[in-house]
């Protein structure tokens, strides 16, 4: 039986395949040009799977990003969160924990007992810890995200909570002297500073994380201060598409 | 008939044998249009905002509508009663405690109802009249609790809603200040419930934990393929096993809700085996220590458990809903098809 799971986020839709509960392919495609070059529209959502490099499937899952699920044709849509909550089942096998995922504009953060959801945080305003934001202050510092992530120790403080001022509080601390390595810091407290409230309802032993905030080591060091434990899943980035599948071997199966 | 309020269920066969007609503050505060105002005047009478939106509704409620006699359950109830019942108390409202023992067995159940009785029946030695007067009361109330029962049976079979289920268990903690009239209204409910074609739903859910401030959660729940059967607190609050208790005292020793979690849990399990219930509500009031109980709670069940919490709005908040949805929607996929 081979499932494909879409996810479609905003900056990246992630496609994956599984066969017999094992993942066979993972296919990243900016999300810009997975719809102009791998989709037509005939009312729902047409996807060339050949161009993909993907020939047969029976079964297919996907999930959006927000409220804005794009109805694919032939396709099951779940809800994002329990999308995330399935991944996260089907990469650790647990069935009770705290899950922040966060992406090019969402922060999520789920909590998974017995099996079920039962909290739900998003942010609803701003996307001042998500990826885009990141890479907004990457082009300021004239760096590379990877470089970003590599620097947390002594972070200058950036106070803006809003990404647009952020992004000349920064050009001020550049224009003040401020070493290169603290400037980078700087912008990853920033993002914990972000998400430290959002996170204070699901206090607990370990944190599991995913989507691209994954690759921020800085980020997981502050976190390191909140629980015992902080465990990324292997499969960060498509965790997403992951449980897609797992949801369809769950429906298949019965 | 004189009036007297009640903070939360009381042996109200002593209060009705005394003459009284009884009313559950709760009830008058949580159905009123006014419920905001009560809350308001308890705060501007110095209640602190942190603290739970009950103890001040039934304040206001009390004082709004002029309830000059008030039962306050100092032990086995919320320990915030015993300062509330101060103030009223200060307020020049008579005030009757009643406790329900610490220690949980039948000779000082029946200890604690003698000492009630004796507040109302002035007698040194509570004699055997007395005692008639009130099995004669309870005998009457018994119709009106086989009705009750009736209703929450039919929600097991998906006839009466969530939200039925929860007034008319609810509404027996005073009988509505009126016993006979009110078993009558509940007499027409039941025909009338007996009557509908089931609408059943896929997964049941049991509330368990102190009655909402929001009621608004059972009519919710519907709008999916889901219902709550089972309305725990509510539910002792009607004494479903009034009859295999020999007298008041028996009745109130088996009543769970003021003894232990402990004690609350094995009937809880009981009823989730019962009626094959899929997952379970626990509600809890915002500044509540019953909030607490969910650690245990948790661990105790084995089946989902879903922790919601409400403060002063009547209504569920978006919030809530989306974690209710999300909730629903995964035991729907635990379920299969
Ligand atoms: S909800 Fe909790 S705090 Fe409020 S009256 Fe009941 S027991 Fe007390």
């Amino acid at each position: 039986m081979r499932i494909v799971g879409i996810d479609l986020g905003s900056r990246f839709v992630k496609t994956l395949v599984m066969e017999d509960y094992k993942i066979v392919e993972r296919i990243c495609i900016s999300t810009v040009s997975f719809y102009k070059e791998y989709c037509s529209f005939n009312g729902r959502l047409k996807v060339d799977f050949k161009k993909l490099g993907i020939d047969s499937f029976d079964f297919g899952v996907s999930t959006g990003y927000g409220r804005n699920n794009v109805d694919i044709e032939n396709f099951n849509i779940i809800n994002e969160l329990k999308a995330h909550a399935y991944g996260a089942m089907y990469q650790t096998g647990l069935k009770d924990f705290i899950l922040l995922d966060v992406g090019g504009q969402d922060v999520k953060i789920i909590k998974v007992e017995k099996g079920v959801l039962t909290d739900i945080e998003l942010n609803d305003k701003c996307a001042a810890s998500c990826g885009r934001y990141i890479e907004n202050m990457a082009k300021i510092l004239e760096t590379s995200i990877d470089e970003i992530f590599s620097y947390y120790k002594n972070p200058v403080e950036l106070n803006s909570t809003c990404a647009v001022f952020s992004e000349s509080e920064l050009i001020g601390k550049i224009a003040e002297g401020v070493p290169f390595e603290n400037l980078c810091a700087g912008v990853n407290y920033s993002l914990y500073k972000r998400l430290k409230p959002l996170l204070t309802r699901f206090k607990g032993k370990s944190l599991l994380i995913s989507g691209g905030v994954a690759e921020n080591k800085a980020l997981l060091e502050y976190l390191k201060s909140d629980y015992d434990e902080i465990n990324v899943l292997n499969d960060s980035k498509f965790n997403g598409a992951i449980g897609c599948c797992y949801f369809g071997i769950l429906k298949y199966k019965k | 008939m004189k009036k007297i309020g009640i903070t939360t269920t009381v042996p109200v066969e002593v209060l009705y044998a005394a003459g009284y007609s009884v009313v559950d503050l709760n009830n008058i505060f949580i159905t009123s249009k006014d419920y905001l105002r009560y809350i308001e005047i308890a705060e501007r009478d110095g209640f602190p905002k942190s603290l739970c939106a009950w103890i001040k509704g039934i304040y206001g409620a009390c004082i709004e509508n002029g309830i000059d006699e008030v039962v306050g359950v100092i032990e086995g109830d919320c320990s915030n009663t015993k300062s509330l019942i101060e103030v009223l108390k200060s307020k020049g409202v008579k005030i009757y405690p009643f406790s329900y023992p610490a220690k949980h067995t039948i000779e000082e159940v029946k200890k604690s109802i003698d000492d009630f009785i004796k507040l109302f029946f002035k007698d040194e030695l509570v004699d055997s009249n007395i005692k008639e007067k009130i099995e004669d009361t309870r005998q009457t109330l018994s119709k009106g609790r086989v009705l009750a029962r009736r209703i929450d049976e039919l929600t097991c079979d998906f006839k009466a809603t969530g939200l039925e289920n929860h007034i008319y268990q609810i509404s027996l903690s005073d009988f509505n200040g009126d016993i006979e009239g009110y078993t009558e209204i509940l007499k027409e409910k039941v025909k009338e419930i007996e009557l509908r074609k089931p609408k059943t739903k896929k997964i049941k859910l049991a509330y368990i934990g102190v009655p909402p401030m929001t009621p608004d959660i059972y009519d919710f729940i519907e709008k999916y393929d889901a219902q709550i059967v089972y309305n725990e607190v509510q539910r002792e609050f009607a004494f479903p096993r009034f009859d295999r208790a020999k007298d008041i005292y028996e009745q109130y020793y088996d009543y769970t809700y003021p003894y232990s979690l402990e004690f609350r849990l094995k009937e809880i399990e009981k009823i989730i085996k019962e009626r094959n219930i899929d997952g379970v509500i626990h509600y809890t009031q915002a500044f509540c220590y019953r909030a607490i109980d969910d650690i245990v709670i948790k661990r105790k069940l084995n089946i989902p458990v879903l922790n919601i919490e409400g403060d002063k709005l009547n209504c569920l908040d978006g919030r809530t809903k989306i974690r209710i949805e999300a909730f629903l929607d995964m035991l729907m996929d635990l379920k299969g098809d």
